[in-house]
């Protein structure tokens, strides 16, 4: 579990009711480029504040620059004053902490590498293919369809394989 | 064949190292290599409009979807070149030297911001529409798995459009004439996108390359787009456009544009093939540099091994 997404959970259990809906929203938030995972399982949250029927949101971004940042902060608006208990929500693009994939929850890793052949480097630099599971994966290009994603391509089964960094 | 066909029909997929019958490797080859071409003019298009799109936001769109488009190009051409009929290179040189074909759309010009507009309004909806066809049912393994991201990214791109049409539709009138004058340009190359109509007994429809006809994607298309443009208040430049039976019927299409972009003589097609061509000549020094700096680094090796 990332630090923004623990932090955020145990304020949810706070017990708010305003609280818990603006949660049950961002949950509902998926990354545009990644229908099905959630921006709270790709670590994007940082902070969640709750005041009365007012909740203002602190994401960090993936990559500064990253086109995907309007369109994330307008679902997160819709989503949260979507709920009867939210009226105002805020969207605040944090600086710091930076994004790394360590932020990324099991749950977001599992769906992005088998719903979309992306993997997340492990600590040693090794890369294990997400389609075929060997680990005779080689880096191919450092640029790849997005500033957060590399291409490498495993031996074994053949197949490209993207990876997030 | 038979039993491929067979095994095809029960919903078996196909991986690069598995027996498959020399007609099927063939036009899943070229399949894909039209596709990874498509992204390459794409992605080469958006880029011309990075400095000439008005403001920061709209150039780190154009810039994002270069990226977009030409990420694809590579995880496309990875995956064809590992079927063994082409190298990487020779797709590249075919392409460059006007050997292949790519997309009808970027066989013309975009003469204005408002082209830029349509083209990501109508033409991507239209690539996209295509594309989830093809990734449905689609039979080869790796292509599948690439197609997944990238109709994805597709319907990224597809809000954007959204997006800056209504701005442009909420616009002045001149903003909103020059919208209907790029309609009337681009609706006929983005119906014919989708490709002439399909034959009785499609291969590709058979092999479950692709899922639809092309005539079916098309009217579906249409369905979708006529009331959209119609609801903005623009018009469909087709005198013969006509609502019957609960359904949009088009007026008769002209084949011969598309068949001249086949050929690579479309209006546009010299200059585009050519701008690509000089691309990949103005970056040889890079691949040159690469090669250099793998060769020594590996003679630098030997000679510590001898050591």
């Amino acid at each position: 579990m990332t630090v923004g997404t623990y932090r955020a959970e145990a304020a949810a259990d706070l017990d708010s009711m305003a609280e818990e809906a603006t949660f049950a929203a961002l949950r509902s938030v998926d990354d545009p480029e990644y229908p099905g995972l959630s921006i709270l399982d790709l670590g994007l949250v940082e902070d969640v504040a709750v005041q009365g029927a007012a909740a203002t949101i602190g994401l960090i971004p993936t990559f500064s620059g990253c086109p995907a940042l309007h369109m994330i902060a307008d679902d997160v608006v819709a989503a949260v004053e979507g709920r009867p208990e939210i009226d105002l929500c805020r969207v605040e693009w944090l600086p710091s902490p930076v994004w790394s994939t360590d932020r990324l929850t099991d749950l977001g890793r599992q769906r992005l590498a088998r719903e979309y052949t992306v993997v997340i480097r492990s600590r040693d630099g090794s890369l294990r293919c997400p389609v075929c599971g060997s680990s005779a994966v080689t880096d191919q290009s450092l640029a790849g369809p997005s500033r957060c994603r590399s291409i490498a391509w495993c031996d074994d089964c053949r197949n490209p394989v993207e990876v997030m960094r | 064949m038979e039993e491929f066909e067979r095994f095809l029909d029960d919903g078996g997929m196909v991986e690069p190292g598995d027996d498959m019958p020399d007609a099927y490797r063939h036009e899943v080859f070229r399949f894909i290599e039209f596709h990874a071409n498509s992204e390459m003019m794409g992605g080469l298009t958006e880029r011309d409009w990075i400095p000439k799109a008005p403001g920061l936001r709209l150039k780190q769109i154009f810039l994002a979807k270069t990226q977009d488009e030409i990420g694809h190009a590579h995880l496309l051409y990875m995956v064809a070149a590992d079927m063994g009929m082409k190298t990487r290179t020779e797709m590249l040189e075919d392409l460059y030297e006007g050997r292949s074909r790519f997309h009808n759309v970027f066989h013309y010009q975009a003469v204005t911001w408002a082209d830029q507009i349509a083209i990501a309004f109508l033409v991507d909806a239209a690539a996209l529409a295509s594309q989830k066809s093809v990734f449905a049912n689609n039979t080869y393994g790796p292509y599948k798995r690439v197609l997944k991201r990238i109709v994805a990214e597709e319907g990224f791109h597809m809000r954007h459009g959204e997006e800056m049409l209504l701005r442009l539709t909420g616009g002045t009138p001149v903003q909103r004439q020059m919208f209907q004058e790029a309609l009337d340009r681009w609706w006929w190359p983005s119906v014919q996108l989708f490709g002439p109509d399909s034959p009785a007994d499609d291969p590709l429809i058979r092999w479950k390359i692709k899922t639809e006809t092309n005539q079916g994607l098309r009217h579906a298309y249409v369905q979708k787009y006529v009331p959209l443009l119609h609801s903005y208040g623009f018009e469909i430049p087709d005198a013969d456009l006509r609502f019957e039976d609960g359904e949009w019927h088009m007026g008769e299409i002209d084949w011969e544009p598309l068949k001249a972009t086949m050929r690579n003589g479309g209006p546009d097609s010299r200059r585009r093939i050519e701008t690509a061509a000089n691309n990949w000549t103005d970056t040889a020094w890079v691949r040159e540099s690469l090669e250099m700096a793998v060769a020594n680094r590996a003679s630098a090796a030997k000679t510590s091994a001898v050591a």
